[in-house]
This record gives C-alpha cells, sequence and structure tokens, in this order.
C-alpha cells in the first residue's frame, strides 16, 4: 500500500531540530517505509538527520510518501504533528 | 616541565585541588581494516558504543536539567535523537561491512555529516554541527577506550579545578558546583563568558593559560590562585601550606569586607555613589542583594537565548524578569534588551558574519525582526508592575533607533491592553553607551532617553579596535586608555547636563582603581559584580571626590594607559596604607619604565 501527502510548514521556526526529533519519533512508530521530499530532495522520514537537512521554513511545502502496511495511518499521524505546529507558535 | 602556568585572572580565591582535565576534542583514528570474519565483532562493537554514549547521554542530561533546568537540557535531546538516527547506523555499518575497522567507519561517516551540516545554506542547520561534534567525539572516545573528560564523573565535593581548552554551553549547564570549585580555561580573557560567569558564581577562575590543557595530564593536585592568575602544578607541601595560610587570610579579608557591603557608599567629602549590580541569570539575584548591592545595573538576558532550540516566551521571560525585580522589592532593576548575535548566536536562521562584532545584532537584530522583539517587550512591560524595572537597549548608534523601540513599546502595551492583560505603562527607557558614536554623539541621544549606561567591555573594544576575546591581545585591553576616559568624561558631562542618570555598567567599574577613576570623571552610579560590591563601596568611602577628580583629569591627561594607571596608584596612595590597598587587591605600586616620568 503506497500515500502521498503535501504539507505545508505552519509554525514560525520551521522544522528545526525539536520538531525534527518529533516527527522521526512519530514515523518510527510505523512499520512502513517513510520518505518526505522537498523540492528534489527526497530524504528518510525515519532520519532526524535526513529531515532536518530539509531546513524545512515556515510556509515550505513538503511530499511526504509512506509504503507498506500502514501507510495511511503513518501519514495520517505525520500531517496532525505538522499541523499541531510541534506545540510551537 | 613548569610548575607554574601564568594566565590571566578572572575571579578571585585561593583552590587546592586535583586537577580535572576536560579534553574535548575529537581524537584522531587510525585507518584500519578488518577481516570479514571479524565484521559481527566490529558491528557489535558499534551497537555497544552507541548503547553507552546513550546512557552516557541520559546521565548527562539529567544534571543539566537539575543544575540548569528542563530547558537547557534539551540541547541533549537532540543528540539523543540523532544517536538513534537509522540513517546514522546503516551507513556506519555499510562501512564495517566492506570491513572497516568500528571507530574509522564512524569517524567518517560523522565527517561526512558533519561536512554537509557546516556547508548547509541554512544557518540553523550550521549550528547543529555542534552536537555532531559532541556525538563524534564521545561515539569514538567510546570506541578507543579513551579516559572519558566528562564532568559528570566528578563526586560532589571532589573540589576539583576544571582546566579546559575553552568552556562551551554544553560543558556550562552540567556543571556541579559541589564538584568543582575552580576553573581554568587555555582561551578567553578577563571579560570573556566564562569569566563573567565564574565572577556571578563566586568560583575562582583563571583564563588564557594558552596551553595548559597539553601540559597537564590530570589528576594531578594543583594550586589555582585567582588573584594572581597562576596555576602552580604538584606544588611542594611548603607552598601547599602556604598557600592554604594566604586562602584563611583572603576568607577572612573578605567576612570583613561582607561587614561593610551594608549601607550607602558616601565619599569621604559626603558624595553620595550608588553601586548596584550586575546579574547575569535570574539565580544570581539573591546573592547580589545580599552582596549590598542597591538594585541592578545591567541584568542581562542573553541567557534566555543562548545555546537553546527554541526563543523563550512571553511567559518564561517574564517569570525570569519578575524574580530579579521582587527580590529588589522596589529598587531599580536595568533589563537589557537581546544582545544576541556576534559571540552570543541564538538558534534560529541567523547567518554566520565575517565581523560579528560589526555584524547585525543587539538592538539592530531586534529592530528588523519586530516581532521577536514584541515578545520581549511585552514580558518587560508586564514584569514593570512587580518593582522599578527600567529597559536599556544595547549597542545603540542613532537616536533613530530609540526612537523606533518606543513605538514598539507602544505596539506591544496597545496589545497586552487589548488582551485585557495587566502592565504597567512607561518604563524608563535608556540606553548603553558602547560605542565611540554614542558616546561622541550622546548630545544627540539624551533628549529621547531617561539615563545612559556605559558599558566599557564593548566601549574599549570599539575604540581601541582590541578584541576583547582574544587572549593574545589581553595586554593591549586597556580601560584607562586616554581616548576610553575621555569619551567616559564626555557621556557624564552630557548627562550631568540634562539631569539624567549616567552609570557605567561594565566590568571597569568592578576594579576598585577603576572605581575611583569613574567618580572622579563625574560618575554617580556604578554596577559591578556582585562580588565586588563590598570593595568598591570601601575604596570610596575611604577617598574624597576632590582626590578622585584631581586624578581622573590627571589619567584623563597622561599620554598611555600605563601612564594613567601609575596616576591613578599614586593618588589612591594618598588615601591608604599599602596594607589597606593590598586587603582592596592593589598591591603596592611598581614603578616600571614606562610609567615612570607620568607621576
Amino acid at each position: 500500500m503506497t500515500a502521498e501527502r503535501i504539507i505545508v510548514v505552519k509554525n514560525r521556526a520551521g522544522i528545526h531540530a525539536r520538531p525534527a526529533a518529533e516527527l522521526v519519533k512519530t514515523a518510527a512508530r510505523f512499520a512502513s517505509e517513510i520518505t518526505i521530499a522537498r523540492d528534489d530532495v527526497e530524504v528518510n522520514g525515519k532520519s532526524i538527520m535526513g529531515v532536518m537537512m530539509l531546513a524545512a521554513e515556515q510556509g515550505a511545502e513538503l511530499i511526504l510518501r509512506a509504503r507498506g502496511p500502514d501507510a495511511d495511518a503513518a501519514l495520517d499521524a505525520l500531517v496532525l504533528v505538522v499541523d499541531s505546529k510541534f506545540g510551537e507558535s | 616541565m613548569e610548575r607554574a602556568i601564568a594566565g590571566s585572572p578572572a575571579s578571585p580565591g585561593i583552590v587546592i585541588g586535583p586537577v580535572h582535565l576536560l579534553r574535548w576534542e575529537v581524537p584522531e583514528v587510525r585507518h584500519a581494516v578488518v577481516d570479514a570474519a571479524d565484521v559481527p565483532r566490529e558491528i557489535a562493537r558499534l551497537h555497544e558504543a552507541l548503547a553507552a554514549t546513550r546512557q552516557r547521554l541520559l546521565v548527562v542530561r539529567a544534571r543539566a536539567e537539575a543544575h540548569a533546568g528542563p530547558e537547557e537540557a534539551a540541547i541533549f535531546d537532540v543528540q539523543l535523537s540523532i544517536l538513534e538516527d537509522v540513517e546514522l547506523l546503516s551507513r556506519i555499518e555499510g562501512l564495517i561491512r566492506q570491513n572497516i575497522v568500528a571507530e574509522k567507519a564512524v569517524d567518517l561517516v560523522l565527517l561526512e555529516w558533519r561536512q554537509s551540516f557546516a556547508r548547509h545554506a541554512q544557518p540553523m542547520i550550521r549550528e547543529r554541527e555542534r552536537d555532531l561534534v559532541d556525538l563524534h567525539i564521545r561515539l569514538l572516545s567510546v570506541l578507543l577506550d579513551l579516559p572519558d573528560h566528562d564532568p559528570v564523573d566528578l563526586a560532589p565535593g571532589a573540589g576539583a579545578i576544571l582546566v579546559t581548552h575553552d568552556l562551551t554551553p554544553s560543558l556550562t549547564v552540567q556543571f556541579d558546583r559541589s564538584a568543582i570549585a575552580a576553573i581554568a580555561t587555555d582561551e578567553g580573557t578577563r571579560t570573556s563568558h566564562v569569566a563573567i560567569l565564574a565572577r556571578s558564581l563566586g568560583m575562582p577562575a583563571i583564563v588564557g593559560l594558552r596551553d595548559a590543557t597539553t601540559r597537564l595530564r590530570g589528576g594531578e593536585l594543583a594550586v589555582l590562585d585567582g588573584t594572581s592568575g597562576m596555576l602552580i602544578v604538584n606544588p611542594t607541601p611548603a607552598e601547599v601550606k602556604q598557600y592554604r595560610q594566604r586562602a584563611v587570610r583572603e576568607a577572612t579579608a573578605a567576612e570583613e569586607l561582607a561587614r561593610e557591603a551594608k549601607g550607602e557608599a558616601v565619599t569621604a567629602d559626603g558624595v553620595r555613589i550608588v553601586v548596584r549590580a550586575n546579574v547575569d541569570l535570574p539565580e544570581e539575584a539573591e546573592q547580589a542583594a545580599t552582596s549590598g548591592a542597591e538594585g541592578v545595573g545591567l541584568f542581562r538576558t542573553e541567557f534566555l537565548v543562548v545555546g537553546r532550540p527554541t526563543m523563550p516566551d512571553e511567559e518564561e521571560q517574564l517569570r525570569a524578569y519578575r524574580r530579579v525585580a521582587e527580590t529588589f522589592a522596589g529598587r531599580p532593576v536595568v533589563i537589557r534588551t537581546y544582545d544576541i548575535g556576534g559571540d552570543k548566536l541564538p538558534v534560529g536562521g541567523y547567518p554566520t558574519e565575517a565581523n560579528p562584532f560589526l555584524g547585525w545584532r543587539a538592538i539592530r537584530m531586534c529592530l528588523d525582526q519586530p516581532e521577536l522583539f514584541k515578545v520581549q517587550l511585552r514580558a518587560l512591560l508586564r514584569a514593570g508592575l512587580a518593582g522599578d524595572v527600567r529597559v536599556m537597549l544595547p549597542l545603540v548608534v542613532t537616536v533613530d533607533e530609540v526612537r523606533r523601540t518606543r513605538a514598539l513599546l507602544h505596539e506591544a502595551a496597545a496589545e497586552l491592553e487589548a488582551a485585557g492583560v495587566p502592565f504597567k505603562r512607561d518604563l524608563p527607557l535608556g540606553v548603553m553607551i558602547e560605542t565611540p558614536a554614542a558616546a561622541i554623539a550622546a548630545d544627540t541621544l539624551v533628549k529621547d532617553v531617561s539615563f545612559f549606561s556605559i558599558g566599557t567591555n564593548d566601549l574599549v573594544q570599539y575604540t581601541l579596535a582590541v578584541d576583547r576575546g582574544n587572549a593574545n591581545l589581553s595586554s593591549r585591553f586597556t580601560p584607562l586608555h586616554p581616548a576610553v576616559l575621555r569619551l567616559i568624561a564626555r557621556v557624564a558631562e552630557v548627562g550631568a547636563a540634562h539631569g539624567i542618570e549616567v552609570a557605567v555598567c561594565g566590568e571597569m567599574a568592578s576594579e576598585p582603581l577603576m572605581a575611583f577613576a569613574l567618580v572622579g570623571l563625574g560618575l554617580r552610579h556604578l554596577s559591578v559584580s556582585a562580588a565586588s560590591v563590598a570593595r568598591v563601596k570601601r575604596v570610596l568611602r575611604g577617598v574624597t571626590e576632590s582626590l578622585a577628580a584631581e586624578a581622573a583629569h590627571g589619567a584623563m591627561c597622561a599620554s598611555t594607559a600605563d601612564e594613567a594607571t601609575h596616576f591613578l596608584r599614586q593618588r589612591l596612595r594618598a588615601a591608604f596604607s599599602d596594607r589597606e590597598l593590598a586587603a582592596l587587591g592593589l598591591p603596592g605600586i611598581r614603578v616600571s619604565d614606562a610609567a615612570a616620568g607620568a607621576g
């Protein structure tokens, strides 16, 4: 099963270290392979260093992709984390 | 090996204890290959090292949380997440499977990651390279079986002398004061972060030792004399005895001073001088209040930002400001808005600059990011209800910066009003005078502000073009240079002519000799480190204002800082005996050749 979503980073500080850690922690809960792409760079969604390297600032558009048994559930959870602004403003 | 290593005295006091050497450097790793049969063993070593490092970080994290709070400890959460990174693991394992020994595989992968972080277009990512360096050091130290110099292993009560190259924020937050009694660093000067920190904690320290970390092995007994700046390694029993006696004498003298700390400082001819304290952390406020300080002349707010993964919100700032204002119950507390940039880069997307001290920092950075600045201004307005809070702007060079800040203060007030949040209107707004521009053109600022406060560290640095963090230049960092004295006199004059308060809040005011000179230049408000309040009051009570004025005039007319120092010391000698001068930390006058002609 594969799934794909497009999201926009909403928190002001963007996906810096702490949000990246939160994102990765969420991704790690799922069995599916997860990637996050920005423009032509695609990284492993379970790697904090990969996610940090995207340097996604507020307003950046990201494509989340998942492949595996729980692909849809994984992307639902990730979208929720990004949309909640990682508990920031 | 020479047994005595000389540095710059940074915080007074004598400590006799074991050297705790903290070498925070990436160890060198030799390239080595292993047989295919040994690959599983190397992979197992890697996993053991990852687990050991993780354990270590959990301990460090807990320590940091206990000593510095949960926000500071968050640095280590990021490091823990990186340690668990699946990509990191698979890449290192990949190299080991190509028959590379575990430590070299770790080394290569971390170097590669560090490079891509360090070269990233986003400064926010570049900043994080520091976390990778920390992990690089930790993992290799475990794999190479190197002694772990982490300060977390020191037993409480160890009374050790921490010797390190430079004190970084990730080391500072781990500090356990019951285990570490003194600090010595290769880098730094009297006015760098580590020296200021040590003085505010009342911890003896020496900085600028240049190569102490390479000359020491760790574990040896040493004497650290923070008053003279000497580190004596493997002292003889006679030396230990001698220093013990001196430590007792200094402690007695300190007690005597403490008794004099209370009460006002009035010169022998009846001029009242207000002595306030400089405060770096809210936790220091109580110590400052009991030291006899009549308020806070400089509350630095950088601790809220430096080394943090996120900016502090309004509530966190409010708690910090309120705590200090309440501790000083109604006495003035001058809070400086963020002086970030330069050597204190905050989190977030900030550029690395070729010349940070002349760059986008302090009030410049704040005014260019009004949304960020207004959070601080709102917190300050709200804290105003807790006491006599005054707002001070750093690095101002034009009155325009004051006017734009005032406009933002009005906006912040309107926002609070709209939200129904109580706050104090019309907080006094003043500026730091720390550039030649602000000093020379003080008259262009004076009508728009409630007070001036001269920041001597930066004023000296910008006037003399001497980097205050550069250990090679420490002898050229001379606050008594005639150019500096003349600028200070000019600011005092402008302030007096317009009836506004002029204070000095730089490190300079903490030195008895300099405090004497500053009063002579017309200053009536000094803000000094808490540890110096009593000594400054004592020297001011012992002199007349007219003597100080005469001495300051002579110093201003000198042609060099040495001549000025010599002249001031001679005048001070008229008021104090040699014994009294020694008790003030001013030993007898040495007439050097350079200064011989000045008196």
